[in-house]
């Protein structure tokens, strides 16, 4: 069997791709579902599968009725672009992501002894309603023997 | 137990005044106003009102600001944290009916809904409200009569636990997605919401479009 260049290329993106959300939901980290880890394994598995057995495609294609090479050529095409969108997305999202956390440690870090000053008030009310909660509860058992 | 009010507002300089002044009259004297990236005088104003009014420098989402607001409440040592809209929808009475299940040690999380008194909201947001909660069982398999309201009560260990890094609006449906996957306990608590001429003509809120921007996000989510 003639194995061709594209095969390979599109069989190593897909390796990394289905590696990366295999890991990221084995390790349990934020975001990653069941679904989330099957939809990805349908993607990247359907582009890996498409391109070791190319003939599968024709299967699909004369289901859907797409049957020249120039559809074929036009459907790479878009698979492509896909792939370049879906990166290019995914990199928009983490840096929108990281402006997020910055933005949030700095509106933190501006208003840190408001809130040391907040988290002191509130300590101290809770050290209140501790000690009447606990005195409350030495008069209770009295009025009882009343 | 000391509960924590997180208000997140984006150019809310109208109402945020008196937003606040009214859950400080129900009994609720710790406040976070977060600002997120507001062009109008919000900030200020809730700088004015004794209450830690956080500002994000940069318009993040209301997610983001949410988010900030309970870490800001985590690092108060809150016992219980409630989210509300800063608009003046929510009613400050509703705060202490949230808090119940929470205080009763029965709940983790608290969910308002304002679907248990339909008649109190327009149809259209009655139907965008339904196809989100839809859209939020099929995606993160939890049902819920509101997935998209704001008004919400987390106990420390909840607002501890949840983390999600959705900075819009589908920050809301995120959380019942935190809430499956970390098997917390919740419940529905019925609360009202005041459809005011000023919240009915905001710019920014939840609307038809936005809703299917953040479909648009959920369903992208899914594959990124």
């Amino acid at each position: 069997m003639k194995i061709h260049l594209y095969q390979v290329i599109v069989v190593a993106i897909s390796s990394v791709m289905l590696y990366l959300g295999i890991k990221e939901f084995v390790n349990r980290e934020t975001g990653q579902t069941l679904l989330k880890l099957f939809v990805r394994l349908a993607v990247w598995g359907g582009m890996a599968l498409i391109a070791i057995y190319p003939d599968f495609t024709l299967v699909i294609a004369r289901i859907m009725g797409v049957v020249d090479n120039f559809n074929a050529v036009v459907l790479m095409g878009f698979l492509m672009v896909f792939l370049m969108l879906f990166k290019l997305l995914s990199a928009i999202e983490k840096i929108e992501q990281n402006v997020s956390e910055i933005t949030r440690k700095e509106a933190l870090h501006t208003a840190h002894e408001r809130i040391e000053e907040m988290r002191k008030e509130i300590k101290a009310q809770q050290g209140r309603n501790a000690l009447c909660t606990s005195q409350q509860q030495n008069i209770s058992p009295r009025k009882q023997d009343d | 137990m000391t509960t924590v009010i997180v208000i997140p507002v984006y150019n809310e300089a109208k109402v945020i005044g008196q937003v606040i002044e009214d859950v400080k009259d129900h009994g609720f004297p710790h406040i976070i106003v977060v600002d997120d990236g507001s062009a109008d005088e919000s900030w200020c104003v809730a700088s004015a009102h004794d209450v830690l009014a956080l500002r994000l420098k940069v318009n993040r989402g209301k997610g983001a600001a949410v988010k900030t607001g309970i870490m800001a409440a985590n690092l108060l040592g809150a016992d219980v944290v409630v989210t509300m809209d800063g608009d003046g929808q929510h009613n400050p009475a509703d705060i202490k009916p949230l808090i119940t299940p929470i205080l009763e040690g029965k709940s983790d999380v608290v969910l308002g809904s304002r679907l248990l008194h339909r008649e109190e909201m327009p149809w259209v947001k009655m139907i965008a409200n339904s196809i989100g909660n839809l859209f939020t069982w099929l995606f993160y398999g939890l049902l819920v009569s509101d997935s998209q309201s704001g008004f919400r009560a987390y106990s420390r260990y909840a607002a501890l636990i949840i983390d999600t890094k959705a900075d819009k609006y589908e920050y809301d449906s995120k959380v019942i997605r935190e809430i499956k996957n970390n098997r917390l306990r919740f419940t529905e608590v019925s609360v009202h919401t005041r459809y005011t001429d000023y919240s009915k003509g905001k710019k920014n809120k939840q609307g038809f479009l936005n809703g299917l921007v953040t479909l648009y996000r959920m369903l992208w989510k899914m594959i990124a």
